[in-house]
């Protein structure tokens, strides 16, 4: 009895240890199953269209692995899968895998290591400033010039000069970018028209308006200062050392950034944050600001879509500081990111031709014009919108009066001292320690 | 017979007592559950605004949102197929280690107890870069395995001590008895440690299966297609797709925690089982 | 007698500790290796070079005032895991061991924190300390008084820990009520037949009886608090506000993976270890979980 009851057990740990191995294995025999009965669908599909069909049966079949920046809260990602949608409609041939996400910064780390151990993808919209100087060092993009001997028409559409602004740190284009965004300071114009206010167009009105909005139980201005102080960061040096000082990386702590951090003690004093900005995080300062709980927030142009009331929300230019080195109408934006293809999917033949093709999906004019849908800038030639909402109006109208454009800071330095950076305000705003410590310390850790 | 009565009446206050008490720390436990799956029932500004009252719209489209988007079955396979076999390679394992470090004297077992309770220490993120190389250079990654492993080893130091806990309470004697019966060691091992220790072994069981199945972080690191993703991966995609969107993260949630609730119960009879056996009694 | 022979004894520890080895103890080690370079990603690019930058993680460590405040609460949140979270567990364990009906409830019960994830317990509790619109500040408005930031640099660490501390009191429940019945009934039988009161039973047979497990508990509660870092990291990330809630684990969680300062934050880790070895072998000293045998 008992030797039956071993032998049990026996055959169960083997049947366990075989299932195991099957899954695993059954696993990757199941995706590529799965993934040729998509092409075989499609290929029904396009049953009617006989002309494609015989085009697209002269190609061996093609599984391209893309990632993007158009994923999770992204407002693009739904074009983005359209686009793909409508991609894999006319190539048959060609199955598309796609993990996009959200960039954030584990995003960035975990794609610098899938380069590193060359789990890179096809293709990739990715930055193309000082964000990708790690992904940048393992030298794995096919230029644009190596791409456009081969095919002419790569990137036609793109506009020169939003090529020439995707360059790599480097001086070499390697992307090909899609749109561009802008920074700017969102109101609800329906609190400052309740108290009589004026909207902050200069540093008074500010003040002004904090103080009122603070005696009657509204939140001046809406931002978690632990989790995403980013935008506070870059207007406040920006307004106090006008935009040359601001785009040169210094030796040492400059009096101008200095000054401008000061800003967040001062602001914090006035009581102009949520009492709670330490804890809260960002999504959730957003919510204040769209319940009407918060007056203002200082925020990118990707922020405008996801806004319910796009009629008596507007955007400003940020005011300058007092002593301030900026012109009024200076503006934080640029077009820092584009679509790359990797040396693995140009140099496997029939991949090379995909991810051309992907690429050019992407940023092809009517796609750009999709992404674009008048938030931030675009990189090809784009048609005006004709519906577009007060807020999309007040959005354009602001970022097309700029009168100078300057990229984020997080563009020129190191990824671990911009992060230095960031970490530090909440303790600058409550005067824990003094913004001259932080920078010195941000470019040390930028200069090692 | 009236001093017997006498004491039957003070047991039952004690008992009215322990029951309050006890009940008192169970409404703590099982608040956030029903706030949870009340909560999944909501629309997603209604959990904001109002979380602790029941919902004023009941909508069933949280659950809707979540199983149209994903392939919810698929990710419930992958997770079980990771987190059944962590949990049980850890038992056979740590139970293996437990009996070997509790019954046999030998040169160097106080430097591997130190061995043992040293790992304990290791946060996952500490070895987690370095396991990830090793893992894309054996070419693992989204494979089941890349996960499956480190967590096994990092399951096997708490699971070792527990198990040597467990084993310390228990007499020798009986193991001597069947060894002088001319039983070896390996029958000594499978016919009396293993079903002694059936009620730690459950335990251990549990706490495996829940930290592999709840352990957000390694799966993130290590499985990178989607097709591939374990139910919690899955999940945390969709919640962060949908921004703040908390009614759907309350039906995620539900959606985890059901089968675990499953395997706890499931095991949880196992525990009774093997005390019923009467362990130690033999 | 029976444990003379070793053979067997590699058989049986050899596969376990494999895994270990290669698994926990390698990739430490590597760890530390690299706590020595300044690392400029998670793994090294191709034709990239990290410089050797020798002990100056370990000079900044003693300098900055943020590892002192992580160490700080981290032995804190220690002494509060051992006597909160054991203590209360001990206590459940004890009680419900004592009843006859409903002992299968409680158990279900009780586990429940567990069962959900760090990540679904924080959002909770997030929403219960939310200074617009939380639970308790809902509570304090329809009392008539001020509402409260709950998560105040005074109240953080107070209110973090009660998260931690309830979320774990089940986990230690399981594993001592699993310890206590395997203590025979007869044993209470013939205690009660000789006149000893149930505080005293608890007193002179429960206790010494799960003194194996309780010890167990207390080493994993130890250690437990060194590692905290989900629950935290999910209601105040950062060790907000202003950095007064940061623990060990969350710190160097945020140098690794929100700063990219990887190489410091494989020096913390390897920090944590240390003081964890420290810290158990005194409890091992103190509690001596060896002595009967």
């Amino acid at each position: 009895m008992r030797k039956v009851k071993r032998l049990v057990y026996l055959v169960l740990t083997v049947v366990f240890m075989m299932s195991l191995l099957a899954a695993c294995k059954k696993g990757d025999v199941k995706e590529t199953s799965e993934t040729k009965q998509e092409t075989k669908d499609n290929g029904e599909k396009e049953e009617n269209k006989q002309e494609t069909k015989t085009e697209n049966d002269k190609h061996n079949p093609v599984t391209l692995t893309t990632v993007s920046m158009h994923g999770g809260t992204d407002p693009n990602a739904a074009n983005y899968q359209e686009i793909n949608k409508k991609f894999m409609n006319d190539y048959s041939y060609i199955t598309i895998e796609d993990d996009s996400q959200t960039s954030d910064q584990d995003w960035k780390t975990k794609i610098a290591a899938d380069f590193a151990v060359g789990n890179e993808p096809d293709v990739i919209q990715f930055f193309t400033d000082a964000n990708a100087s790690d992904v940048l060092a393992a030298d794995k993009f096919v230029t644009i010039e190596e791409i456009k001997a081969e095919y002419p028409d790569y990137a036609k559409d793109t506009l020169p000069a939003a090529l020439e602004a995707a360059v790599n740190p480097d001086g070499v284009q390697r992307a090909v970018p899609t749109t561009g965004f802008w920074e700017g300071l969102f109101c609800n114009k329906d609190l400052f028209d309740k108290y009589n206010l004026e909207l902050p167009t200069d540093w008074d009105k500010m003040l002004k308006a904090i103080e009122t909005f603070k005696e009657n139980d509204i939140i001046p201005i809406a931002v978690s200062l632990n989790n995403v102080p980013h935008y506070w960061v870059e207007f406040l040096m920006l307004a106090a050392a006008g935009p040359e000082g601001f785009t040169t990386v210094p030796e040492s702590a400059p009096e101008d950034w200095v000054k401008g951090l000061e800003m967040f003690k001062t602001l914090r004093d006035l009581g102009a944050f949520p009492v709670d900005t330490d804890t809260i995080d960002n999504d959730f300062a957003g919510e204040l600001f769209k319940n009407k709980q918060a007056a203002m927030q200082l925020d990118g142009s990707w922020y405008a879509g996801g806004i319910p009331d796009q009629d008596n929300t507007v955007v400003v230019s940020f005011p300058v500081i007092p002593g301030g080195k900026a012109e009024p109408g200076f503006m934080v934006g640029g077009l820092s990111s584009g679509f790359y293809i990797t040396k693995k999917a140009w140099n496997d033949p029939d991949k090379r031709d995909a991810a051309v093709k992907f690429v050019m999906a992407h940023t092809c004019s009517e796609s750009v014009q999709k992404y674009w849908n008048g938030n931030g800038t675009a990189a090809a030639k784009v048609e005006p919108l004709a519906d577009m909402t007060p807020l999309g109006i007040s959005g354009l109208n602001y970022s097309s009066a700029a009168t100078s454009i300057s990229t984020p800071t997080d563009a020129r330095i190191k990824q671990e001292a911009y992060n230095t950076l960031t970490a530090g305000i909440v303790d600058v705003s409550t005067g824990a320690r003094t913004p001259a410590d932080l920078i010195e310390e941000v470019l040390q850790v930028n200069a090692r | 017979m009236s001093e017997v009565k006498k004491k039957k009446k003070k047991i039952k206050v004690s008992t009215i007592l322990i029951y309050i008490i006890l009940s008192l720390w169970g409404i703590t436990t099982i608040f956030p559950f029903v706030w949870v799956i009340n909560n999944s029932f909501k629309p997603s500004r209604e959990v904001v605004n109002s979380s602790f009252s029941l919902p004023i719209e009941f909508t069933m489209q949280n659950y809707v949102k979540a199983f149209d988007n994903l392939n919810i079955l698929e990710a419930y396979k992958n997770s079980f197929i990771i987190s059944g076999s962590v949990t049980i390679a850890v038992m056979i394992l740590a139970s293996m280690i437990a009996f070997a470090m509790t019954r046999y004297k030998f040169r160097g077992r106080e430097f591997i107890h130190s061995l043992i309770i040293a790992s304990l220490m290791f946060p996952v993120f500490s070895t987690i870069i370095p396991v990830f190389k090793m893992m894309s250079q054996a070419n693992l990654i989204s494979n089941p395995l890349s996960v499956i492993i480190p967590q096994i080893a990092g399951n096997l130091s708490f699971a070792s001590v527990i198990m040597m806990g467990y084993l310390r309470g228990l007499p020798i004697e009986m193991e001597e008895a069947a060894y002088m019966e001319g039983a070896n060691i390996r029958q000594v091992f499978t016919r009396i440690i293993v079903p002694l220790c059936k009620p730690s072994l459950a335990t251990v069981g549990i706490f495996c299966f829940l930290w592999s199945y709840n352990d957000l972080f390694t799966q993130l690191i290590m499985i990178r297609r989607r097709t591939k993703f374990p139910i919690c991966a899955l999940l945390n995609e969709i919640s962060s797709k949908y921004g703040i969107d908390y009614g759907l993260m309350a039906s995620s949630i539900t959606i985890i925690i059901i089968p675990v609730l499953i395997v706890y119960i499931c095991l949880q009879k196992n525990i009774i089982k093997g005390l019923t056996a009467g362990a130690v009694k033999g | 007698m029976l444990y003379k022979k070793k053979l067997p004894l590699f058989i049986f520890l050899v596969p376990g500790l494999l895994l270990m080895v290669l698994f926990l103890y390698k990739p430490f080690i590597e760890n530390i290796i690299n706590s020595f370079y300044d690392m400029t990603s998670v793994v090294k690019m191709p034709g990239q070079e990290w410089k050797f930058i020798g002990l100056e993680n370990y000079k900044r460590l003693f300098q900055d005032t943020k590892v002192r405040t992580a160490i700080l609460n981290s032995f804190k949140m220690m002494i509060l895991s051992v006597v909160f979270q054991v203590g209360i567990a001990f206590l459940l364990a004890v009680l419900v061991s004592r009843i006859n009906k409903g002992q299968h409830i409680f158990r279900t019960v009780y586990f429940f924190p567990i069962v959900i994830s760090a990540s679904a317990i924080g959002l909770l509790f997030k929403l219960f300390y939310n200074y617009n619109g939380g639970m308790l500040n809902q509570i304090m408005i329809a009392l008539g008084k001020e509402p409260i930031n709950w998560l105040s640099t005074s109240k953080a660490f107070s209110m973090i820990s009660i998260p931690i501390i309830w979320s774990y009191v089940g986990f230690y429940f399981v594993i001592i009520l699993t310890g206590l019945n395997a203590i025979s009934d007869e044993l209470y039988e013939a205690a009660s037949i000789d006149g000893c009161s149930n505080f005293k039973q608890v007193f002179y047979i429960t206790i010494p009886m799960v003194r194996g497990v309780m010890c167990s508990c207390i080493t994993l509660a130890v250690t437990g608090a060194l590692k905290v870092f989900d629950l935290p990291w999910v209601i105040v990330p950062k060790g907000a506000p202003q950095g007064v809630t940061h623990f060990l684990g969350t710190y160097m969680y945020e140098q690794t993976f929100t700063i990219s300062n990887i190489d410091y934050g494989s020096t913390i880790a390897f920090v944590i270890v240390i003081f964890g070895v420290i810290v158990s072998k005194i409890v091992s000293v103190l509690i001596k979980p060896d002595k009967n045998l």
